[in-house]
């Protein structure tokens, strides 16, 4: 850490980890009612447990990559933060709306959208926040002693994700039209801006981290967000397939969306490559092994088991059964997800001074997370697959053969405690690296220049 | 091979270019989305209906369109499966008509509220959905293993049809929540059962059986045609479900 106002970052990255635990707490809620344990029902009803979940998992992401954004753009343009106050006002004004809108799930009080949950009172809250966080990083660039293209990147994620937001604002009569653009957030969001987000953290931490050159890095970083919008933009119509769109956009949905997968795949190699080819070996293993895997696993949860049910013959059957689930719950945690536990495992030893890398608790986190994760899904696919098979190919009755795969459930629920006890442990690793210090002001404290060798 | 300059202008061109041709399409599309969804047909109540289901989160639990939670049924062509008659005596008390299964929540949704949204859900049953949702391919090489020992009677009445066999089977196939009936005037008598049919409440307080409003002709036509049932249930029809068999 070399600038004072980098330390703001902690602040996001503890409140995503309390978010976090939170969010984990509401899809237990949702397992046990899935298997007939549904004895919160009065107090929270399925429809309360998934929107807290969702926007849980949303939030507690976007305090990740904010926090990520006030650590990384001070060192790439060199300068501090030009409003640190104006960040902690941002800081609480985004978790008290959070909290806000939590506690108005449990009382009935919502949008009602999927994943655009939030009443929309709150809604222009939260444009007045990403604003002043917008305005804060975008004036310390401006300000700044060089221009990146990491950071570019970043910034134009961030700002790209503040404006659409806008659109899924709108409000109309026409349930179609409505489903429209929710996807305007939802689809471009995490199959288009986000990339660049993740893109950009990623590439930072690949420099930082294997100490390949700076300018091949950042070529790849453009020709795999170039990708992401070749084929995301258009491939938002795999959501416009069977929901009152004209009929051409099974051809256009159909086509981009299966190129869609070629970045996420690029992103793997490009990472496994620049590893591979790095000559500087950092101390700090376990953050190139959480960077690594997530190249790995948002190719494996985006664009392989994406690609398991974009193709319009498949989708028609797989639309809206717990197949999407099992490909959102891997897509989430393997390119978001990880990318911010790879960000906090790289910063927070910088931040606090305390080297706490190589313990044998940072690795158990990665991999029994990662096995509970992948266990998870499995379970999830084999409940969706005998779904599909069931209500869709054979018309059996919805609640019948909800009854029919129930037992995944149980098997899902399992694998979700191994992988709370991996997040548990990953918990327990951030508290333990105390807080961010003045001490640890000045790279080689904690490491990175000793790693170069300097 | 390529430069970096030339990296980003092929993210800046790209990003320019299919960001113009995604919004020509969200132009055209905008123009047809009328016609496919007969826009003109959203009348206030289809509008007061979107909005309770927005304002109670209903895709939280349901999908429509495809869209929503895995929870419970994909409603989007509800109105069509379970009939107007049904859906109003449901919505009125969910968690009545399926004892002890999933839970819906209990919305205590007034006669007019419960119009509208089956006035929205009607509508959003004839949006063109190019195919969505598809009829099952596999349905045909399905048979069931029971026989349809109690078919043999009359043609099943309109209101038997949308709402009693929800809960009871007739021929094996049917809900479970009550008895089969196919041997049901091996039971009762004729007139047990207008009396029990008009109002189970007054009978049997507590039973699960709601009361269903009915003129007194379709209450005859009901009971004809439950003692027209040629009365056996068939043998393999205890767990009441049908069970599936591959050709
Ligand atoms: C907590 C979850 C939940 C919420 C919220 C919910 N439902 Fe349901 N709903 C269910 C379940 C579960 C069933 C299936 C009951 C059964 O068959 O045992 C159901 C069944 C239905 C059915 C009958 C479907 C069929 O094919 O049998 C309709 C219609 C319906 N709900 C409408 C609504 C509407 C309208 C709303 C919003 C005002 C709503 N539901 C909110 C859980 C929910
Ligand atoms: C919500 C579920 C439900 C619906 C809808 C329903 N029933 Fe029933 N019915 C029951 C239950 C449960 C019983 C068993 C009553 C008891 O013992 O409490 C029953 C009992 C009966 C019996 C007596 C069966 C016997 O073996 O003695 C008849 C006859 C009957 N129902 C007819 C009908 C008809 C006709 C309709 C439609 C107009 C209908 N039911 C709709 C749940 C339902
Ligand atoms: C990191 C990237 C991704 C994330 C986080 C993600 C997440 C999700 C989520 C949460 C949904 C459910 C949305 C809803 O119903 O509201 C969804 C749906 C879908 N995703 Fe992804 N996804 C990603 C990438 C991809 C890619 C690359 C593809 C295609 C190759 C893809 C194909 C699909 C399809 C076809 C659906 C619709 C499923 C349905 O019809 O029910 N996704 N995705
Ligand atoms: C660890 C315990 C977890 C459990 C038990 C759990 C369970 C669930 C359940 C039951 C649903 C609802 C599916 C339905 O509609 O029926 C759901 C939805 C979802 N969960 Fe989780 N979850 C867990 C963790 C996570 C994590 C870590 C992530 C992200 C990284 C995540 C992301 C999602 C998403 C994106 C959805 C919406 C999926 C869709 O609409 O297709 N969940 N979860
Ligand atoms: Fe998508």
């Amino acid at each position: 850490m070399k600038y004072q106002s980098q330390k703001i970052a902690y602040w996001f990255f503890a409140a995503a980890m309390v978010l976090f635990s939170l969010q984990i707490v509401y899809g237990f809620i949702m397992g046990f009612a899935r298997i007939g344990y549904d004895v919160l029902h009065d107090w929270i009803p399925f429809n309360t447990a998934r929107a807290v979940h969702t926007n849980l998992l949303v939030v507690w992401l976007l305090c990740g990559f904010m926090g990520a954004a006030y650590y990384i753009i001070p060192e790439e343009v060199e300068r501090d933060l030009e409003w640190p106050k104006l960040a902690w006002l941002q800081y609480f004004s985004l978790l008290i709306d959070g909290v806000i809108a939590v506690g108005c799930y449990h009382f009935n009080i919502w949008e009602g959208r999927k994943f655009l949950e939030i009443p929309r009172p709150l809604d222009y809250l939260v444009v007045v926040n990403v604003l002043m966080f917008i305005a804060n990083i975008g004036v310390t660039m401006w300000k700044g002693k060089r221009s990146t293209t990491t950071s570019m990147v970043l910034f134009m994620g961030l700002l790209f994700a503040a404006l659409l937001y806008l659109p899924g604002m709108v409000q109309v009569r026409n349930q179609t039209v409505d489903s429209f653009y929710r996807w305007w957030v939802v689809h471009l969001w995490v199959e288009g801006v986000w990339e660049l987000i993740m893109g950009g953290m990623l590439c930072y931490l690949l420099i930082k981290l294997t100490g390949v050159d700076r300018e091949v890095v950042e070529k790849w970083l453009y020709l795999i967000v170039g990708l992401t919008f070749l084929s995301g933009i258009l491939g938002t119509g795999h959501h416009y397939y069977y929901i009152g769109t004209p009929r051409y956009w099974l051809i256009v949905g159909g086509v981009f969306s299966a190129l869609e997968p070629l970045a996420f795949l690029g992103m793997a190699i490009y990472a496994l490559a620049m590893a591979k080819r790095g000559e500087r070996k950092h101390p700090n293993r376990i953050a190139l092994t959480w960077s690594l895997g997530c190249a790995v696993m948002s190719f494996v949860g985006a664009g392989f088991l994406g690609m398991a049910h974009t193709l319009p013959q498949v989708n028609m059957y797989t639309h809206g059964t717990l197949v999407t689930a099992m490909h959102g719950h891997l897509a989430f945690w393997g390119a978001y997800a990880m990318i911010v536990l790879a960000m906090i495992a790289y910063a927070l030893p910088l931040m606090t001074g305390r080297k706490l890398w190589d313990t044998p608790l940072a690795s158990w986190a990665f991999w029994t997370s990662n096995i509970g994760m992948l266990g998870m899904t499995g379970a999830l696919a084999v409940a969706g697959i005998t779904q599909v098979n069931l209500e869709r190919r054979m018309g059996l009755d919805f609640m019948l053969v909800q009854k029919e795969i129930q037992v995944h459930f149980i098997g899902m629920l399992l694998a979700a405690a191994l992988f709370t006890v991996g997040i548990g442990m990953f918990i327990v690793m951030f508290f333990r690296h105390g807080l961010p210090n003045d001490e640890a002001l000045g790279t080689d404290v904690a490491g990175d220049l000793v790693a170069v060798g300097k | 091979m390529l430069s970096k300059s030339q990296a980003k202008t092929f993210f800046v061109g790209g990003t320019v270019v299919f960001s113009a041709a995604f919004l020509a399409l969200t132009y055209d599309s905008m123009q047809q989305i009328p016609a496919l969804t007969h826009d003109d047909k959203i009348t206030p109540a289809v509008e007061r209906g979107k909005m309770i289901w927005e304002d109670n989160n209903c895709m939280g639990c349901h999908t429509l369109f495809g869209e929503g939670a895995y929870y419970a049924p994909e409603l989007t062509k509800v109105v069509e499966r379970r009939g107007k008659p049904w859906l109003k005596l449901f919505l009125k008390d969910p968690q009545k008509m399926f004892p002890g299964e999933r839970k819906m929540v209990q919305y205590g949704f007034n006669e007019a509220q419960i119009d509208d949204v089956i006035a929205f859900l009607e509508w959003c049953g004839n949006v063109d959905l190019q195919g969505f949702p598809a009829k099952p391919p596999l349905a045909g090489k399905v048979q069931n293993v029971v026989s349809s020992g109690g078919a043999t009677g009359k043609p099943q009445p309109e209101l038997f049809r949308t709402i009693c066999v929800a809960c009871h089977a007739v021929g094996g196939a049917g809900g479970t929540v009550g008895p089969p009936l196919d041997d049901v005037r091996n039971r009762k008598s004729r007139a047990d059962m207008m009396a029990w049919i008009a109002n189970p409440q007054s009978i049997k307080p507590g039973t699960p059986m709601p009361k269903i409003d009915m003129s007194e002709a379709q209450l005859n036509e009901i009971v004809d045609f439950l003692l027209s049932l040629s009365g056996s249930v068939p043998a393999a029809v205890a767990p009441a479900q049908p069970q599936p068999t591959f050709e």
